[in-house]
């Protein structure tokens, strides 16, 4: 009996992985494929390498902390020849999984954004504490909200691609240069339109914005979030009310993937001059070649009214 | 063995307790390091290099604390005051082309704490084509809960299916080579041989050494942004024919020799089925999560005397609601019938399990888990639980594995 169904087994295994490997050796050779684990990053990278195939892991309406190890990433990392994701711990909680299931070598190499930049709030003593919430030992994360950042990351992209696609050395370089000026010029653009915005207090949830708010040099005054990654709870939102009713900030600003109640609700406490802001934390389509600078130019142009006149 | 067979009167198997624990020395080394680590921590001062040290190797911290109203038939918990599965693990990269982990382990079973080294293997990162071999003593992938450490169950105990046909949590030495396909779809099929120790402890047979081979597929997608799911399809084919347990007269030293490392069920041929359906806000899992599971598996060719028809069954049906945060509510529905081997005949033993839990988790390190489970149309199972109240409470310090789906 052993042996017969071992004589069924056998050949109907090997067939299918056979089958399989045959297939994949016979493949046509496919586009360069960058798998981004952020919109910011996919979009960046069409801006470099726009013939490659881009696939992006997560979307604006997503919170990247949090997402699912699921198949369909899995699969879309199996194809990548560059993977491009933040780092400081962002994705720490799903990427290990497909990277471990992918059985990509090119994924373990992973191009991470925030080594290139200067991170800003960074908690070395924090180090996984089971109370301490969501701490990123390395920094805030969310580097991207510093337009100065995407510069920096943008250069060592291009580095990056350069290597890993060196026949499309000078024309990545081409693009890179032409995206470098571009996107200083709206950098002083920015600054001179934001310049009222400086030292207005605001209210946030969480440390999504971090680097807006220091590059803008507008002040942080209150964290809906009790501990940083936890959910606002309402004894920590009624003292924030009880301290922020003497000096209401200009808006409670929370980023689109968070449930905007606790904001909504203390914005309605402190009254109708404290609007609740929902804004984008990244660019919603990072297929159009000028996502990241709409993207920017609309967080800026959002704030502006805050502004008292 | 025939003779023994013949004088036997008690059924289940016996596997022999010193085969996954380390030496006793070892042992004390271990409990007292994982201890010495969790004080460092309660007294407020953080182990500021635990987590990740420069050479990018992690380690981590979990401790599992549970109390339990009632012992249940097939449970891993007994009455009252204990140390559920609490590990220590270390992982990290060996050179470009290997990644390494160990974990040891320290439970209370049976009244008494244990540690074991229930991890410590080797895997490729740098195979071509999709190809990923794995070495050491790792936990079988195959059902869905089964590669899961069990501090990431969404219940305080297994279902029943995992309890009976695989001892809990199949862990055993061997080796695993995978396939992930370069489909659109995720597929992966994947091959694993090991020693099958502890899957069946004492064999009646002499099978040789790697008797256990598992077969794996696994298939899932999108459906869309905030549906997505995947299935399983595992087989196990396992060469050791358990020894049917003798009955020295002696209850106490057979109860003694009753260990959870080996599955009480056990056949030939096993094939499970799974399916996951999860579904999220926009994929916003931490916002609100319904996951859905089922798993089905068949043992059959139980030993030299079972016929076709003498098989073990089991199903398990589970519903988790994250609906908040910090909370979820789950139920899960088992079911359970096997065929106990008595002389040459089998006896149908059944059972159904129950479940119902509320989870509290403040911080993603921290779960507060309260259950209530009851054993119901119970045959041939003894002392089950009509009601079990458990309570569980898991702590995770330093690096913490991310979570497959």
């Amino acid at each position: 009996m052993r042996t017969l169904s071992n004589w069924i087994r056998w050949p109907l295994w090997v067939s299918i992985l056979g089958a399989g490997l045959t297939l994949t050796i016979s493949l046509p050779t496919q586009a360069f494929t960058v798998f981004a684990c952020e919109p910011e990053w996919a979009a960046l990278s069409r801006v470099l390498v726009p013939e490659a195939k881009v696939h992006v892991a997560t979307h604006a309406a997503q919170d990247p902390h949090h997402i699912e190890a699921r198949p369909a990433l899995i699969a879309k990392m199996r194809q990548a020849d560059l993977v491009v994701c933040t780092g400081a711990g962002l994705e720490s909680g799903w990427l290990p999984v497909l990277q471990q299931r992918a059985g990509n070598p090119k994924a373990q190499s992973v191009f991470w954004a925030s080594d290139h930049v200067v991170m800003i709030d960074p908690q070395p003593a924090a180090i996984g504490t089971p109370w301490a919430g969501d701490v990123h030992a390395e920094g805030n994360p969310h580097v991207h909200l510093d337009p100065r950042n995407v510069l920096l990351v943008a250069q060592a992209l291009r580095d990056r691609l350069q290597q890993e696609w060196p026949d499309q050395k000078s024309a990545i370089a081409v693009r890179h240069r032409s995206f470098e000026e571009q996107w200083q010029q709206r950098i002083a653009q920015w600054t001179r339109l934001a310049a009222p915005l400086r030292g207005q207090p605001i209210a946030v949830q969480h440390a999504s914005f971090g680097y807006l708010w220091d590059w803008l040099g507008m002040k942080l005054v209150a964290d809906l979030e009790p501990k940083p990654g936890m959910s606002p709870t309402p004894g920590h939102l009624q003292r924030l009310l009880d301290g922020l009713r003497h000096n209401p900030p200009r808006a409670v600003i929370v980023a689109n993937y968070q449930d905007p109640r606790a904001g909504r609700w203390l914005s309605n406490q402190l009254g109708k001059q404290v609007p609740l802001l929902v804004l984008p934390a990244t660019v919603s389509d990072p297929a159009d070649g000028t996502a990241l600078a709409d993207w920017m130019e609309g967080l800026i142009r959002s704030l502006l009214p805050l502004v008292k006149p | 063995m025939n003779q023994k067979r013949q004088t036997r009167s008690r059924i289940y198997k016996t596997t022999s307790l010193s085969q996954l624990s380390w030496s006793s020395g070892k042992k004390i080394a271990f409990t007292s390091a994982l201890f010495s680590c969790v004080v460092v921590n309660a007294q407020g001062q953080p182990v500021a290099n635990a987590a990740q040290d420069s050479t990018g190797w992690k380690v981590g911290i979990v401790l599992d604390a549970g109390a339990t109203s009632k012992a249940m038939a097939l449970g891993d918990r007994g009455k009252g005051l204990q140390l559920g599965h609490s590990d220590l693990t270390v992982s990290g990269a060996l050179g470009t082309h290997l990644k390494a982990q160990l974990t040891g382990v320290a439970e209370t079973h049976e009244g008494k704490l244990e540690s074991n080294l229930d991890e410590a293997w080797l895997e490729t990162t740098s195979l071509p084509m999709g190809l990923q071999m794995r070495a050491g003593r790792f936990a079988s992938q195959v059902g869905y809960l089964n590669a899961q450490h069990p501090h990431a169950d969404d219940f305080v105990e297994r279902p029943l299916l995992y309890r009976a046909l695989l001892g809990g949590h199949w862990i055993d030495d061997g080796l695993r080579l995978n396939w992930t396909a370069p489909t659109e779809k995720y597929l992966m099929f994947g091959m694993e041989v090991f020693r099958g120790k502890n899957l069946v402890g004492e064999a009646a047979n002499a099978p040789g050494n790697l008797a256990a081979m598992a077969w794996v597929a696994k298939l899932g997608d999108d459906f869309n942004s905030s549906n997505s799911w995947q299935l399983g399809l595992s087989h196990i084919k396992n060469r050791r024919e358990a020894a049917i347990e003798e009955h020295h007269g002696d209850e106490e030293q057979a109860e003694a020799m009753h260990d959870h490392h080996g599955a009480q069920y056990t056949g030939k041929n096993t094939w499970m089925l799974d399916g996951t359906w999860k579904w999220s806000p926009n994929g916003n899992n931490r916002t609100e999560q319904l996951k859905l599971g089922f798993e089905i598996a068949r043992t059959t060719g139980l030993n030299r005397f079972a016929s076709a028809s003498d098989r073990h069954q089991s199903h398990a049906l589970s519903a988790v609601w994250r609906f908040n945060p910090s909370w979820e509510l789950g139920i899960r529905s088992d079911l359970l019938k096997v065929s106990q081997p008595l002389e040459t005949l089998f006896v149908i033993a059944k059972m159904r399990e129950h479940a119902l839990m509320l989870a509290y988790k403040p911080t993603h390190m921290q779960t507060l888990r309260l259950q209530y489970t009851t054993q119901r149309n119970v045959t041939g199972f003894e002392s089950p639980a009509k009601n079990a109240v458990q309570l569980q409470y898991v702590l995770a310090f330093g690096a913490h594995g991310a979570h497959p789906f």
